[in-house]
């Protein structure tokens, strides 16, 4: 029935989708393992999204259908006290002077859904709320996201002052929108770059990696 | 300090605006006829670039009328163009209120953008405007919400006008309080009043400009159905579930809202030399062409078909990567008018499926003219110009013409000195 839900997922086919997890909860299936297909599935779309099979709206769908999954063995979880295994933490934001935030939510979703703890710190977000946060929440990666011209801008203060504050080493840097771009990743000095939030999920998990690897 | 093409420009555009107006207006007429004008035209750019160099604040340009003037001037006068589209630099997205007044072609089309004033006497939460909601150096944003549930597609598609006006205006704009109520009434006038104040104003700057040696065209607006719904009524993300959950209600409800949009469109009359239909699509690059050939291009194209057919030339700003749509525009009649693309992963490659049928605009990522170096610029569209020329029917210009604060003035002046150098057929 796991593949089955893999599929159902995949075909963004939401009714089937949430009732095959309904059915394997109450089976007795471990939640865990529905939660690593999710984590599968999560992969699958972004791969998909990558050859141009897939587009913001399908992200979109996917992601409701990867939340009504959630919340329905949510009280599995809790009930059994078991924990997924966290693959990295993300903090993440619309930069200052941006207020959108569409392409940012399909990124806390789609993170949470590859196994990510995620710190979204909103919209219109000034570089020292950035700096704050890495000091507070201590993450693995910082997303910046914006949709404006203008948020160009707001990333390389960001990125800038994250600097100043002596953090730059600790966190992974990627930037995220319409926008953004090779150009504007060398402007800003972030470490990564991202049109969408399914490449972006797919950077970064490498990015983790990376770090991890650099750490030990 | 050696003169360059810019500056010699500038300089024949203070000894003879009159003839540039002229030349210019030409040139663009010729591209838009899909025809080889004497050189490629460059569209202008502004935004929190305008700001930044004229020293003006987002605030000023949004409430300080006064201060408006001046700054466009010198900043047209600095940076010339072949079409300086701001013709909207106080304005953001409202197309929703030309919507609610669509039986009213005499006003219609005049509240069809929101501008700060107005946006103090409605408080709508469709926007956030500098030294209100938002600090004041900061850009007006168009934020959009949910404002509709899903159930009451059902109320939208028998009677769209009626629905948005009375339903949901009130639920989008707090200052209009109670429908027929004295605040009603009394929101309605004040924003009669300052829709004039602000008319008066802008007839008078462009008429300005024009002196000046801008070029202008009489532009009337037109909205994917699609995009109402994305942009006023459900919030992006909910028209996108709304397609797959509910397809037949948002399909019946894209093309009842067709003939309302038209009503919009021809409240202003076509008018020689050319009368623009401008339309900015916002959903088009997120969805997947399944959804895009359903719910997005037939009510659109049904529209640019019938604008078209009435006289009209369309000026279509293809918001993202429109790339994977790109040959659906094949199905309008050739010379329709002027497409405008945003970043299509392939610039060139959308520029070869539409040449000789479509006035394709744009060329240059954003991204470099705010952060590349003068050298890149030039490069980048000395290429581009190489592998387009001879063709006419092309427009260069950046993705998006609003540029960041900082981005260099070595940077804008690249990108018009190449149009000059490398434009010329």
């Amino acid at each position: 029935m796991l593949d089955e839900l893999l599929r159902a997922i995949l075909d963004l086919d939401e009714g089937k989708a949430l009732e095959l997890t309904k059915r394997l909860v109450e089976s007795g299936e471990d939640p865990l393992k529905i939660l690593d297909c999710v984590r599968a599935a999560t992969d699958e779309i972004g791969k998909r999204f990558e050859r141009g099979e897939y587009f913001v709206a399908d992200l979109v769908m996917a992601g409701e259908i990867l939340k009504g999954i959630s919340e329905i063995i949510a009280p599995k979880l809790r009930e059994t006290g078991k924990k997924r295994e966290v693959v990295g933490k993300l903090l993440i934001g619309t930069v200052e002077g941006d207020i959108h935030d569409i392409g940012k939510n399909i990124v806390v979703t789609m993170a949470e859904a590859a196994g990510f703890e995620v710190v979204d710190l909103g919209v219109d977000v000034p570089p020292e709320r950035f700096v704050e946060a890495i000091k507070q929440h201590n993450p693995d990666i910082v997303g910046l996201s914006g949709l404006l011209t203008l948020a160009i801008d707001s990333m390389k203060r960001t990125v800038d002052a994250i600097n100043a504050a002596g953090l730059r080493d600790k966190v992974k840097i990627i930037i995220g929108g319409g926008r953004v771009d090779e150009n504007v990743k060398e402007y800003t000095g972030a470490d990564a770059w991202t049109n969408d939030a399914a490449t972006g999920i797919r950077i970064m998990l490498k990015l983790v990696e990376e770090k991890r690897r650099g750490q030990s | 300090m050696t003169k360059e093409p810019i500056d010699l420009w500038i300089e024949r555009h203070e000894k003879d605006p009159e003839a540039e107006l002229k030349e210019k207006t030409e040139r663009f007429l010729r591209a838009v006829q899909l025809k080889v004008p004497d050189r490629v035209p460059v569209a202008g750019v502004g935004g929190d670039f305008l700001c930044r160099y004229t020293g003006i604040t987002w605030y000023d340009m949004s409430y300080d009328l006064e201060k408006i003037p001046g700054a466009v001037f010198k900043f047209v006068h600095d940076f010339p163009s072949d079409w300086s589209i701001i013709f909207a630099p106080m304005l953001l997205e409202g197309f929703v209120f030309a919507l609610a007044f669509a039986d009213c072609p005499d006003f219609s089309n005049t509240i069809r953008f929101l501008c700060g004033p107005v946006h103090d006497i409605l408080k709508d939460k469709w926007s956030q405007w500098p030294g209100r909601e938002i600090k004041e150096n900061m850009h007006p944003q168009f934020r959009g919400g949910e404002f509709m549930k899903p159930e009451e597609y059902k109320r939208l598609i028998e009677d769209p006008l009626q629905f948005i006006h009375s339903t949901i205006l009130p639920r989008a704009c707090p200052g209009l309080g109670e429908p027929g109520s004295p605040r009603w009434n009394a929101a309605w006038i004040r924003v009669g009043m300052t829709m004039q104040r602000i008319g008066a104003f802008q007839g008078q700057l462009y008429g300005e400009l024009v002196k000046r040696g801008s070029t202008a065209f009489p532009i009337t607006n037109a909205y994917t159905p699609a995009d109402v719904i994305g942009d006023f009524l459900r919030h992006p993300t909910g028209a996108m579930l709304d397609m797959r959950r509910m397809p037949s209600d948002f399909k019946a409800a894209c093309d009842a809202l067709v003939e309302h949009i038209l009503k919009v469109a021809t409240a202003v009359p076509p008018m020689p030399p050319a009368t623009f239909f401008f339309v900015p699509l916002h959903l088009n690059e997120m969805l997947p062409p399944k959804l895009y050939g359903e719910f997005y291009w037939p009510q659109l194209k049904k529209i640019i078909e019938i604008l078209v057919a009435k006289g009209y030339k369309g000026f279509i700003f293809f918001e993202g990567d429109h790339l994977p749509h790109v040959d659906t525009i094949l199905e309008l009649p050739k010379g329709w008018g002027v497409a405008w693309f945003e970043r299509p992963r392939d610039f060139v490659a959308v520029w070869e499926k539409l040449k000789g049928h479509t006035t394709v605009m744009g060329g240059v990522p954003v991204s470099l003219i705010a952060s590349g170096t003068p050298e890149k610029i030039d490069e980048h569209i000395k290429n581009l110009m190489a592998k387009i020329k001879p063709e006419g029917g092309f427009i260069l210009s950046p993705g998006v013409n609003e540029l960041p604060a900082d981005t260099p003035v070595a940077n804008v002046r690249a990108y018009i000195n190449a149009a000059l150098k490398y434009g010329v057929y």
